[in-house]
């Protein structure tokens, strides 16, 4: 067990950001003006499916104020996405638009609303074609084909077996099969994208609201032929990604063409119903489970089979089919395993990676299947997840090596928080019922999203001259979850330093190391490893330089919170970081240290292993516990209970947080969220009136616990992720309770008021037959 | 109208007066210039936030009157011509900041800061109506404020703390 | 996004604004608290060319009892008026709490009376419960003032029956004898949701039995309607749970809801029964209207 006489982790520092946060000084990257800019919009398809035959820009370049029209001849035609195993995407539309929305042309103009007018004023002719809407008939033989390289609109097809299933279903006491549907959710960010993109002397910034600056500097260095050096990416303050803000868009590729033919920087922007359009949001799909167990409830062997649909264009959607059930084995331990998924194409929005990326809705679907098996053989929901809890230092089926793992912890914590046992033995008042289910993540990705050799994080620290403050330099991107906040912690810690003199330069490709940026849950580990690693230098260097200041050897000096002092001799003065780190300076010039970050060789040799594979991985458990209404089907929530085996925990304020924010994002897929279209592929419901994210009225209680003892190897202090995996249990949760309250099952999500009261509707009527 | 001009484009411009966190404001606008872009980009106010556009998520709140939230996408600056207005930049004094600003700091009532600026002025207006609001005032006075990322709980303990209450959940 | 260009007017008087519209015809809208209609003008769903802003015209946003008339609240007062309001909350509480559902603070305190009811879009909050209460709303036109009872003013989704020159200016409450009112607002989240289903209710009960009742309903149908046949069943019915089920069981008859992505017209209608039972109930046990 690790030693827990820390500083500066462990501790609810203040948010680095917090002051500019609450000032409104925080300049996001629609904040940004620069001399001479210009506004940035692109054309939208008014149709989901449709040839482009023909686009008349003549009326749109005489308005005044208009600077440039563009369509996809005045743009590189390479095809582009974030998953290199299958660009699919232009900047503008060539030949077809493939979804309401899809770009097809885009203006440069003085001012926003002179935007406006010249996106009407340009001239469209298409050849409307029919569309596809529903992923689960997008094979069939009289649907169109959306791409030319894709037969039968299949993106990506995923068959791997570990183990006889066959003979483990043969051998089950028990085998069922059941079958869940899921919805399409969005991340919506309440920070709209936008991108500033000045090219001037053959250099080209883009200020962008991403979640990675690495990834931006890489895909746009690409499309343009240039090279990465001449390409600046900087994310300034970031209003929230969750996944959306991942990849680049056409906001940075079109706004970077029209700054080259102006000569002028050009602000592009996503209004919020562009943002439900481009989307890159969860993916729906349909999930088949059948598992064997035995007679005690002990998982046998599961068969998952999947179809989901991906929208029109691949985004990160292949690692999403993957992740899709490449994580279920990850809280109980299954050990046969069959894993079938397709993820099709449609003309409806692109889907990408949306917090909990690909887990949250098979996981919803496993959870509720094994509250079924365990209502079948009369078993507890709590027991049957005891008996299958996935044990430290194990190894999946799919070859994910698990080393920390708290699952059966957190089980039994969360029966005793949330008192299961007794509610169970005694049971609750009509209407009310309680529900568990498990969660687990990966912390950060064992593979970067494009193959490449590059470590994946990287870090500098430089002591100031005086040794007054720190500057950690980091290509990380702080998008709201704290990450600034914990990996100036971590870098205090390490130097034996204060958090409160640390700064930090971050998220810009031209001042910082390379770092792969938000995603996956990756920077507490992967950065903060980077970090640790600088920090530490830093101390040794600190401590050398003491050892000839105060005549004693190294070994017997210990540097905490910015003072040095001996460890055998307490009557030896201290003397202080500041004196040190000056007196460095003088005598050996920058107090620097660099870190750097790469995770061990991981996973299997199988087709699409690498998927899931991650240094380490987070389990939590919740329990939900609610109240329905029987005549109208409403749900409230009465309190939600997670406990989670996070490791070390570096900031408990930013970590409960995180466990809300997760959990209240989960809540609203639960009950709320829903992506509608009409019959011809258009969002219904592309605002934030319509499309319901949880207010302040519907936010339930919520009582957040950590396992306090859990340390992760593989992480810097024993730490490892939050951010993603509170996302995970929370469906499972909501509709076992509603399940445990009512008796009934809603296949699909969202649980919404209405189909709790048809479920029990026609429970009702089945019963009076 | 005596205060509006028609340029030479045949458009029409008003001048309007608008009071801005004390500080009075004399500009042109169009009949269409709304009261967030005339704040944001005429006197690069950024702090009010465009988040819907629509009235939905209250990431342009500001305080009409100095007391009223309000949300400043749906305001024409014509329609705001002659009245007095809090914005964020206006709620920490000297370099100070305002209790609740504090409070949302130490409760890590913010994560991404979107939202943040509106969710303060809504905080700040009902503690100056209700100085000693319940959870359920709390949760109700901020219901006009979407946050995407917190679950609103530890805001909601930011401006219960402020309020010199205890602290729920 | 991007609101366009439109002529705007802030008339001195009421008169004069009744002229300005009068003079543009159906190209020019009456603004006021601006939460609807300039969403909506930038969602292209409305595209007036002339906007008639009524923000000079205070003696509009009065709420006062004016004896032998009732109580009148000007058509600008906003909804948080409505709340805040001690007349309301003297006389007609249930107003004050159908104002406070209608929407999150910002909304309530822009949006106008006025407004809500000559949207006339289907789930608006107020009309239900001004119905129940047999409110009428005073309109100014070139041609002078005409009164006409609230339930009368909408002719379809987007439409009322006032002619492009009229301004709605008040709501008349008259004095009643109604024991108690309620308004339910059903909607999907806790706010910033339009009702899925609204009843407003109002009945007078003496010694339990229901001498008179009025019921409205709202989101249910083209317009704001009234459930008369429920009225009429509950008239000189003694109250019991059987009879305020029963009550619900024939509302739900007399709407005709459309399907939606919010909810079914099947959910909406069941709704009605459950809900016009409930907001009977609460009118009979609150004591207020």
């Amino acid at each position: 067990m690790s030693e827990k006489n820390f500083n500066v982790i462990g501790k609810g520092k203040p948010r680095y950001d917090g002051r500019v946060k609450v000032t409104g000084a925080a300049k996001y990257c629609g904040d940004l003006k620069f001399p001479n800019m210009l506004y940035g919009k692109m054309l939208g398809s008014p149709y989901a499916h449709a040839k482009i035959l023909s686009i008349d820009t003549s009326e749109a370049m005489k308005i005044p104020g208009v600077k440039a029209v563009i369509t996809a001849k005045d743009v590189p035609s390479l095809k582009y996405g974030i998953s290199p195993a299958r660009w699919d995407e232009n900047c503008l539309c060539i030949e077809k638009a493939l979804f309401v929305g899809d770009k097809v042309a885009a203006v440069a103009c003085v001012d926003e609303e002179t935007c406006y007018k010249a996106l009407k004023a340009i001239k469209v002719e298409y050849e409307v074609l029919k569309p596809v809407l529903d992923y689960m008939h997008a094979d069939e033989d009289d649907m169109p084909q959306i791409h030319e390289k894709y037969a039968k609109n299949i993106n990506t097809e995923i068959h791997q077996e570990f183990g006889d299933i066959k003979k483990a279903f043969a051998e089950a006491h028990y085998v069922r099969t059941d079958t869940f549907v899921g919805q399409r959710c969005y991340q919506c960010p309440i920070e709209p994208h936008s991108a500033v993109c000045i090219w001037q002397d053959n250099k080209l910034t883009v200020y962008s609201s991403t979640q990675s600056v690495h990834y931006f500097q890489h895909y746009i260095a690409r499309e343009f032929e240039l090279p990465m050096g001449d390409v600046r990416v900087i994310a300034p303050f970031v209003g929230g990604g969750f996944g959306g803000k991942l990849e680049p868009t056409g906001l940075e590729f079109n706004g970077a063409a029209l700054s080259r033919i102006t000569g002028r920087p050009v602000k592009m922007f996503y209004d919020r119903q562009e943002m439900f359009q481009h989307n890159r949001g969860r993916h729906q799909g349909t999930y088949k489970i059948t598992s064997g167990v035995d007679k005690d409830g002990k998982i046998l062997g599961c068969h998952v089979d999947f179809q989901t649909d991906g929208g029109a264009y691949t985004s990160l959607g292949i690692a999403t089919a993957y992740y899709a059930g490449a994580l279920l084995p990850l809280t109980y331990e299954i050990p046969v395993y069959k894993f079938d998924n397709r993820r099709m194409y449609t003309n409806l929005p692109a889907c990408g990676a949306h917090r909990g990326h690909g887990a949250p809705q098979p996981k919803y679907a496993f959870e509720s299947h094994m509250d079924n098996i365990a209502k079948a053989m009369g078993i507890d929901p709590l027991d049957i997840r005891l008996r299958n809890a996935r044990r430290p230092n194990t190894e999946t089926v799919n070859n994910f090596k698990v080393n920390s793992c708290g699952m059966k912890e957190c089980l039994e914590r969360a029966g005793e928080l949330s008192d299961w046992r007794k509610k169970k033995k005694e049971g609750l008042p009509k209407g009310r019922g309680i529900g568990i289910s498990t969660g687990s993540f990966v912390t950060g990705a064992g593979y970067p999203i494009y193959r490449t050799d590059l470590p994946h994080a990287s870090c500098m620290i430089r002591v100031h001259e005086d040794g007054t403050s720190a500057t950690l330099y980091s290509g990380t991107v702080d998008i709201g979850q704290g990450s600034h906040t914990i990996l100036c912690q971590m870098a205090a810690e390490a130097m034996g330093y204060r958090y409160e003199n640390m700064k930090m330069v971050a998220s810009d490709t031209e001042t910082c190391p390379l770092d792969f940026g938000a995603y996956a849950s990756r920077q507490t580990l992967m950065s903060g490893s980077a970090v640790k690693q600088a920090g530490e230098e830093i101390y040794r260097q600190i401590i050398d330089m003491a050892s000839t200041m105060l005549n004693l050897p190294p070994e017997d000096l210990k540097c905490e919170l910015g003072v040095i002092s001996s460890i055998s001799r307490p009557k030896v003065a201290p003397i202080t970081f500041e004196e040190v780190a000056r007196r460095f300076f003088v005598l050996r010039g920058p107090l620097i240290a660099k870190g750097v970050y790469t995770p061990p060789r991981l996973g299997g040799t199988f087709k699409g292993a690498p998927v899931g594979t991650s240094p380490a991985y987070s389990f939590c458990v919740q329990a939900a516990e609610v109240q329905i209404d029987e005549e109208t089907g409403k749900i409230d929530v009465e309190r939600v209970w997670d406990v989670h085996d996070v490791g070390q925990v570096i900031n408990p304020v930013n970590l409960h947080g995180q466990v809300h924010g997760a959990l209240y994002m989960g809540l609203g897929e639960t009950i709320w969220e829903q992506v509608h279209f009409d019959s011809n592929g258009k969002i219904v419901n592309g605002n934030l009136g319509g499309y319901m994210i949880m207010t302040a009225l519907d936010m339930p209680p919520i009582t957040s616990e950590v396992l306090e003892d859990s340390y992760e190897i593989a992480g810097p202090w024993g730490a490892k992720e939050v951010g993603e995996g509170a996302t995970n249990p929370t469906i499972g949760a909501f509709r076992n309770a509603i399940f445990d309250a009512m008796g009934v099952s809603v296949n699909s999500v969202p649980l919404t008021y209405e189909k709790v009261w048809r479920a029990l509707k026609e429970k009702r009527e089945s019963e009076n037959k | 109208m005596s205060n509006m001009i028609i340029d030479k484009d045949g458009v029409r411009r008003y001048v309007v007066s608008i009071t801005v966190n004390g500080d009075e404001y004399t500009k042109m606008v169009k009949s269409n210039t709304l009261l967030v872009n005339f704040l944001r980009d005429a006197l690069d106010l950024t702090g009010t936030k465009k988040g819907c556009e629509l009235g939905d998520c209250g990431s342009c709140t500001v305080l009409l009157d100095g007391k009223t939230p309000i949300n400043s996408c749906l305001m024409l600056a014509v329609e705001a011509d002659g009245r007095e207005f809090i914005t964020v930049e206006g709620v920490a004094s000297h370099e100070k900041l305002d209790h609740i600003q504090e409070k949302f700091i130490e409760h890590g009532a913010l994560q991404c800061g979107y939202c943040t600026p509106g969710m303060i002025l809504s905080a700040k207006a009902l503690l100056t109506r209700n100085p000693k609001p319940t959870e359920h005032e709390v949760r109700e006075a901020i219901a006009g404020n979407l946050c995407r990322c917190t679950g609103y709980i530890n805001i909601i303990k930011a401006i219960m703390d402020a309020s010199g209450q205890e602290i729920p959940m | 996004m991007y609101l366009p260009d439109f002529e705007y007017y802030a008339p001195d008087s009421i008169a004069e604004a009744c002229k300005l519209l009068s003079q543009f015809g159906p190209r020019a809208k009456v603004l006021a608290g601006g939460t609807d209609l300039i969403a909506k003008m930038k969602n292209e769903v409305l595209k007036p060319e002339i906007l008639i802003s009524i923000k000079k015209l205070d003696q509009m946003k009065k709420i006062e009892y004016v004896p032998g008339k009732g109580v009148v609240i000007g058509a600008r007062s906003t909804h948080n008026d409505l709340v805040n309001s001690k007349v309301l909350n003297e006389k007609y509480l249930s107003i004050s709490e159908a104002a406070h559902q209608m929407a999150a603070n910002q909304v309530r305190n822009a949006g106008t009376v006025g407004g809500n009811i000559s949207n006339a879009v289907p789930s608006a909050d107020l009309p239900p419960i001004f119905i129940a209460l047999n409110a009428a709303v005073k309109v100014t036109g070139v041609k002078g003032e005409r009164s006409l009872a609230l339930e009368d003013v909408f002719a379809g989704p987007g439409k009322t029956n006032l002619t492009q020159d009229e301004i709605i200016t008040e709501v008349i409450i008259p004095d009643q004898k109604m024991t108690g009112s309620n308004y339910i607002k059903f909607g999907l989240r806790g706010a910033g949701a339009l009702a899925v289903v609204g009843v407003a209710v109002a009945v007078q009960v003496e010694n339990n039995v229901i001498k008179d009742a009025r019921v409205a309903l709202g989101a249910v149908a083209a317009t704001p309607v009234r459930a008369k046949k429920t009225e009429e069943f509950l008239k000189g019915k003694k109250v019991s749970d059987e009879v305020l089920a029963e009550a619900g069981v024939i509302a739900s008859g007399e709407c005709k809801p459309i399907s939606d992505v919010r909810a079914s017209a099947e959910y909406r209608t069941d709704m009605v029964r459950v809900f016009t039972k409930r907001a009977l109930r609460a009118a009979i046990d609150k004591g207020h209207v």
